[in-house]
C-alpha cells in the first residue's frame, strides 16, 4: 500500500513539474541559504577573536604568585622589596582600573619583588571615598593595608584586597571583614584595633592630597589611579612590556 | 517613486544607520578593552570571570553585526540579533537604574561608575529604543537597496 502511494505521488509531482516547465515557469531548487552561512561564519569569527583577546589578556593572570618579599611603611607609603629598579605605584583599593592593573601585572611585579630585582613604593591613595555607600571604603581599605605592614602580612593582604575588591557604589568590605581577612593571613599584633581605629586614615588623606596636587602625576591635568612612576616619569601602562623595560 | 521604492529607501537608511551604530560602538569598545571591562563590571550583574568574557567578545560581536548590516547580508537575521542585543542592553541599564547604581552605560566606549547626579539613564534608554526601532523595521521589512542579500537571492536558481 505505502509503496504504491509513494509511487503515485512521485508520478504526480513529475507531471506537475512538466506542466510548469511547459508553461515556462522555473521552480527554484531548495538550497541552504548562503546569507545564513555567512552570518554564522562572521559571528563565529567575531567570537573567536574575542576568545583570543581574552586569552592574551588573561595569560599573565593565573593563580596569584605567593609573595616572599618584605615591606616597611612610612606614613602612607609602603616600600616593598629591595631591588635596584624602583617604581612608585599609586593605587586606590576601590578603583576598578587598579584591579585590572593588578590582574594584568600583579604576578609579574610580585615575582620581580621576590627575586630582589625590584623595589615598589606603594602609595596608599583614597580618591574614591565617595564611590561607596556609605562613603569611605577607599580610606578604610588603605588604612587596613597600612595596618597589615606591622602585622607582617602586607604582601598577601594587598593581593587579597584586590582579589576581593567590592563594586563601586556598594558598601565595600566592612571593618570586620577587613580584620577577618588579615586574621586569616596570620596578622601579628593588634591588627584589629589598627583597622577599626583608622590609625592611618590621616596619613592616607595627606598622601592622597599630595598626589592630587603633584603636576608630575597628572594626565590631562587630572590625577588618577593606577599611576606608575619610574625614573621620574609616568609609565605608559598600555605598553605591556613596561616592567621588563624598567628592570632591564 | 512607488511606495515600495520609498519603503526600500527607508529600510536602507535604517540598515546603514544601525550598521554605523554597531561599527562605532564596537570599535570604541575594542580600542580600550580595560575600560570595557570597567563598564561591564559596573552593571554589577555578572561574576568577575564572566565580565572578562563579555568585555572581550562584545566589541567584536558588535563590529560583526555592523559589517553584516553594512553589506546587507542576512539582514532580517542580523536585525533580530541586533534587537535581542539592544533589549539586553536596555535591561542592563534599567536594572542599574532600578537598583540605584550610578553608572555610565558605556554604550559608546567609556562607562563605569559616575557621580550619583551624573547618570543619564533616560537618554540612554531612549537612544537604545531608537536603535531598536531601526532593528524592528528591518525585521518586519528586510528588503533594502544596495544589499548583498539581493545578489545572493538573485544568484539562486
Amino acid at each position: 500500500m505505502g509503496g504504491a502511494s509513494r509511487g503515485e505521488r512521485k508520478r504526480r509531482q513529475e507531471a506537475a513539474a512538466q506542466r510548469l516547465a511547459a508553461a515556462g515557469i522555473q521552480v527554484p531548487e531548495k538550497r541552504s541559504n548562503p546569507a545564513l552561512m555567512i552570518v554564522i561564519a562572521v559571528v563565529v569569527v567575531a567570537v573567536l577573536v574575542g576568545g583570543v583577546v581574552l586569552y592574551m589578556r588573561n595569560s599573565s593572570s593565573g593563580a596569584a604568585v605567593a609573595p616572599t618579599y618584605t615591606a616597611t611603611a612610612s606614613g602612607a607609603v609602603v616600600t616593598a622589596g629591595t631591588g635596584k629598579a624602583v617604581i612608585d605605584v599609586y593605587e586606590d583599593f576601590l578603583c576598578p582600573n587598579c584591579e585590572i592593573f593588578e590582574k594584568a601585572y600583579g604576578n609579574e611585579i610580585v615575582s620581580a619583588l621576590n627575586e630582589g630585582k625590584l623595589t615598589v613604593r606603594y602609595h596608599s591613595i583614597a580618591i574614591l571615598d565617595s564611590r561607596s555607600t556609605p562613603p569611605g571604603y577607599s580610606t578604610r581599605a588603605a588604612n587596613a593595608a597600612l595596618c597589615a605592614v606591622p602585622a607582617g602580612i602586607y604582601p598577601t593582604y594587598h593581593q587579597k584586597l584586590f582579589a576581593n575588591q567590592p563594586s563601586e557604589g556598594s558598601a565595600g568590605l566592612t571593618d570586620a571583614q577587613l580584620v577577618q581577612l588579615g586574621t586569616e593571613l596570620g596578622a601579628k599584633g593588634d591588627f584589629a584595633a589598627c583597622v577599626t581605629g583608622a590609625k592611618n586614615a590621616a596619613a592616607v588623606t595627606a598622601e592622597t592630597n599630595k598626589a592630587i596636587a603633584d603636576p608630575a602625576l597628572q594626565t590631562n591635568g587630572q590625577f588618577g589611579t593606577p599611576t606608575v612612576v619610574a625614573n621620574g616619569a609616568m609609565v605608559d601602562l598600555n605598553n605591556t612590556g613596561w616592567l621588563k623595560a624598567i628592570i632591564g | 517613486m512607488s511606495r515600495a521604492h520609498v519603503l526600500d529607501l527607508v529600510g536602507t537608511l535604517a540598515r546603514l544607520g544601525l550598521a554605523a551604530v554597531w561599527l562605532v560602538s564596537g570599535t570604541l569598545k575594542a580600542i580600550d578593552l580595560d575600560q570595557t571591562v570597567v563598564a561591564v563590571r559596573a552593571y554589577d550583574v555578572l561574576p568577575r570571570a564572566a565580565v572578562d568574557v563579555v568585555a572581550a567578545v562584545l566589541p567584536f560581536l558588535e563590529i560583526a553585526l555592523g559589517l553584516l548590516l553594512l553589506l546587507g547580508i542576512g539582514t532580517r537575521l542580523v536585525a533580530v540579533a541586533s534587537g535581542v542585543l539592544l533589549l539586553i542592553f536596555i535591561a542592563g541599564v534599567t536594572q542599574a537604574w532600578a537598583r540605584g547604581l550610578a553608572i555610565d552605560c558605556g554604550c559608546f566606549g567609556g562607562g563605569g561608575a559616575v557621580a550619583p547626579g551624573a547618570t543619564a539613564y533616560v537618554q540612554e534608554i531612549v537612544r537604545d529604543v531608537g536603535f531598536l526601532a531601526l532593528a524592528a523595521w528591518l525585521v518586519v521589512r528586510p528588503h533594502t537597496l544596495l544589499s548583498m542579500d539581493a545578489r545572493l537571492t538573485a544568484g539562486r536558481t
